[in-house]
């Protein structure tokens, strides 16, 4: 400790006559211009997948269904590294439900093995793509069009239940993959080129309607995609919001970075599924896409504390870090957030590398299996660890008195001590 | 400036007397009290494990969880989180699939103490065994069956997690005492401890607005009577005034007794809900119940902004991560 506070003390000598020093003000220029390169990013592969599925709809083959696979997996990359501005500012966090939203009943879509409806959602079976016409909450309505907006407006979270995802990422994986009835064991969803063929050819029943399912959802997410980018831009809601105030800016960022990494990725999306052992309880189960989708929210954590983004054209955004900022206050305590942001990515990295090698994610989890365990809890940990030291960082950079979970507080940051 | 006093602020304090206070008046001897409630829903299930039976033993344990789920730090946060022993909400239905195809399968190493531990969350733990004593669709089983191995097993991975908590318990009681001192790697300054225990207060209160209220209370056109907490056993009502009174103690030692304001809230909201007839909640569902039960998310709201300003303030620390962030 005795070194700690000297440190303290020597970085309190050096700051005290440059407050201007670390300039957050330029962090979070910084911090809105990687949000934006990476919703542009999430929304420009986005695009490409909506040609693809155009492909696939056009003439259905195992060719141009996997290359709209491909390109689901592809637009997945950015988005993912965006879920770190999620938790931190109401502008992504009120809008992020429309295209990530997890877990899903995903009967109320297409045909699934079984029924799909359970005691929690009579709706988990109500297979849209077959029925023309439906039944929510004693209402009837007129599905002959499957549009956007009957999509978003009246079958998502209908019933007002969370688990109705009509919309957005992994309604659409569905749509690609359908049901992964492989267990534990290794296999993904496997569904055929042929639940999109006309006439005869067409399995599944419907497909005329399914693939007007998936085009709707598709370009719906293209929609939503560009809303979040513009508000993000040159005097949008997310970027303003961050730049005008900076207690609240630099709490966004810590916010997002410690809510992302503990209560929701080692808890719900990773813990969880280990305790449940229940292969449903990956994130993205039908495309057994898991392993990348936890191993880019990680390094989009890293990305905002180091102030540093990988754009999907090559090019680099990059400036004034949140890192130079904790630095100026406590030098040893970037360093052992900086560790523990590598150790977590080193940790996050035995996974996707023992998932690309044919162990997936699902396999991880199968009960008794405690080398599987012992690879997802070491990522755990791993995000545990580093939330104790962004906490640090939080009290290092004098914003504990602000209420760090809810997106309540974060719209009055002062709010807590008067 | 403002960052750096913080953080000379953080490293310069002493240990908040609350915590010793908090340990030895709270958080020991509930979990003693815990241990020996769960060891006796053991016994009692080894002797009769039949759902009548049981009952009583299973209601006495249950009380005495609900006095200790929300320190979910430490050993807690070891076995898993309070998910370990009480998995819920249950929102895909885990827990009656997972029984369901472990009856099914009446498979013999799955019932044993090594094999059970083995097993998912959802089969675990009071909602588990909820199940097999309340649910028809599991609680006509007889003594001898597959399913009175099974809720044995129950009882037994319960009271062996209890008793986990409860040894396990000094050593982090320790850790927190000695907060920021040589060799301490986990709490490296006196604050992180006083920080890691005002968490789980607030965590606590939040966790009865957002879960055990709010998940019944649903919206006034579609409320949800069967999303209540423990609805079988009717322990809804039960369970959040347990909950209250414990967290009502906790607060109190940890703010030395100077959190006046937030005193007088849990007495309100106390008052209020002594005032309901609402085991299972059900009233969420008619208009003129509702409003009663309704009203207690206001208490609650009103409660955790107040105990979150009042004895963070007078602790001087904010709060931590937890577990309700995310979705």
């Amino acid at each position: 400790m005795t070194s700690k506070l000297k440190a303290t003390l020597l970085a309190t000598a050096i700051a005290a006559p440059l407050p201007a020093l670390a300039g957050p003000a330029e962090v979070l220029a910084n911090y809105a211009d990687i949000a934006q390169a990476g919703y542009e990013d999430s929304l420009a592969t986005a695009q490409t997948l909506q040609s693809a599925v155009d492909a696939l709809i056009a003439s259905p083959s195992d060719v141009t269904l996997e290359a709209a696979k491909h390109a689901w997996l592809a637009a997945r990359v950015p988005y993912q590294q965006t879920e770190v501005f999620r938790f931190g500012n109401a502008v992504v966090d009120d809008w992020e439900g429309k295209v990530n939203a997890w877990p899903l009943d995903e009967g109320l879509i297409d045909y699934v093995d079984g029924g799909g409806a359970t005691d929690e959602n009579p709706l988990g079976g109500l297979n849209v793509v077959a029925n023309p016409t439906l039944t929510i909450s004693g209402e009837e309505i007129d599905a002959t069009e499957i549009t956007p907006a009957l999509l978003s407006d009246t079958l998502h979270e209908a019933d007002e239940i969370e688990a109705n995802v009509a919309t957005g990422y992994h309604a659409i994986e569905f749509l690609l993959w359908g049901q992964d009835l492989n267990g534990t064991e290794n296999g993904a969803g496997n569904r055929p080129f042929t639940d999109y063929a006309s006439g005869d050819a067409c399995t599944g029943g419907n497909c005329d309607r399914r693939a007007a399912y998936l085009k709707a959802a598709t370009d719906l997410l293209v929609t939503d995609l560009e809303e979040i980018v513009a508000a993000w831009s040159e005097g949008g809601e997310g970027r303003t919001a961050v730049t005008s105030d900076e207690t609240a800016g630099l709490t966004a960022i810590l916010t997002g970075m410690g809510s992302l990494s503990y209560g929701e990725q080692a808890g719900e999306r990773m813990k969880l599924g280990v305790m449940l052992h229940d292969p449903e309880e990956e994130h993205d189960c039908f495309s057994d896409n898991t392993h990348n989708s936890h191993y880019y929210d990680g390094l989009g954590i890293q990305n905002v504390y180091l102030g540093e983004y990988q754009r999907v054209d090559g090019s680099v955004v990059s400036g004034e870090s949140l890192a130079s900022l904790v630095a100026a206050a406590d030098p040893s305590l970037d360093a052992e957030l900086t560790a523990a942001l590598a150790h977590t990515m080193r940790e996050l990295g035995q996974i996707k590398t023992a998932a690309e090698a044919g162990y997936s994610y699902d396999q991880m989890l199968a009960a008794g299996n405690a080398e599987g365990e012992a690879l997802v809890m070491g990522a755990v940990d791993a995000l545990v660890a580093q939330t104790r030291s962004i906490e640090r960082a939080v009290t290092a950079l004098g914003l504990d008195g602000i209420e760090v979970e809810g997106s309540d507080s974060l719209d009055q940051p002062d709010a807590v001590f008067q | 400036m403002r960052p750096l006093l913080a953080a000379l602020a953080l490293l310069t304090t002493p240990l908040h007397a609350g915590v010793p206070e908090a340990i030895e008046g709270h958080i020991l001897p509930r979990h003693a009290a815990f241990a020996e409630a769960a060891a006796a829903l053991n016994t009692a299930a080894q002797a009769d494990c039949t759902a009548e039976a049981l009952k009583p033993a299973y209601n006495t344990a249950f009380d005495a969880w609900i006095g200790v789920q929300h320190l979910a730090l430490g050993p807690l946060q070891e076995i898993g989180g309070p998910i370990a022993l009480q998995f819920w909400p249950d929102t895909k239905g885990f827990t009656a699939r997972q029984l369901g195809m472990l009856l099914k399968a009446e498979a013999p190493e799955a019932v044993t103490p090594e094999g059970f531990a083995q097993q998912s969350v959802a089969v675990q733990g009071f909602m588990a065994l909820e199940r097999m004593l309340y649910d028809e669709a599991f609680s006509g089983y007889v003594a001898e069956s597959y399913a009175c191995a099974l809720t044995r097993a129950i009882a037994h991975d319960i009271a062996t997690k209890a008793a986990t908590l409860n040894a396990d318990w000094p050593a982090t009681a320790q850790s927190l005492r000695t907060a920021g001192e040589p060799g301490n790697a986990t709490y490296l300054a006196p604050a992180e401890a006083t920080q890691a225990l005002f968490t789980a207060l607030i965590t606590g209160i939040e966790y009865n607005d957002d879960a055990r209220l709010a998940r019944p209370l649903g919206s006034f056109e579609r409320p949800r009577p069967t999303l209540a907490e423990a609805w079988r056993s009717g322990r809804s009502q039960r369970n959040l005034a347990l909950s209250l009174t414990a967290l009502e103690e906790f607060a109190a030692l940890l703010a030395d007794g100077e959190a006046s304001e937030t005193q007088k809230l849990f007495n309100d909201t106390e008052a209020w809900l002594d005032g309901l007839d609402e085991p299972a909640f059900a009233g969420v569902a008619e208009p003129t119940t509702r409003m009663g039960i309704e009203s207690l998310t206001s208490y609650l709201d009103l409660l955790k902004e107040t105990a979150a300003a009042e004895i963070g303030a007078h602790l001087n620390v904010g709060q931590g991560f937890n577990a309700l962030d995310g979705d």
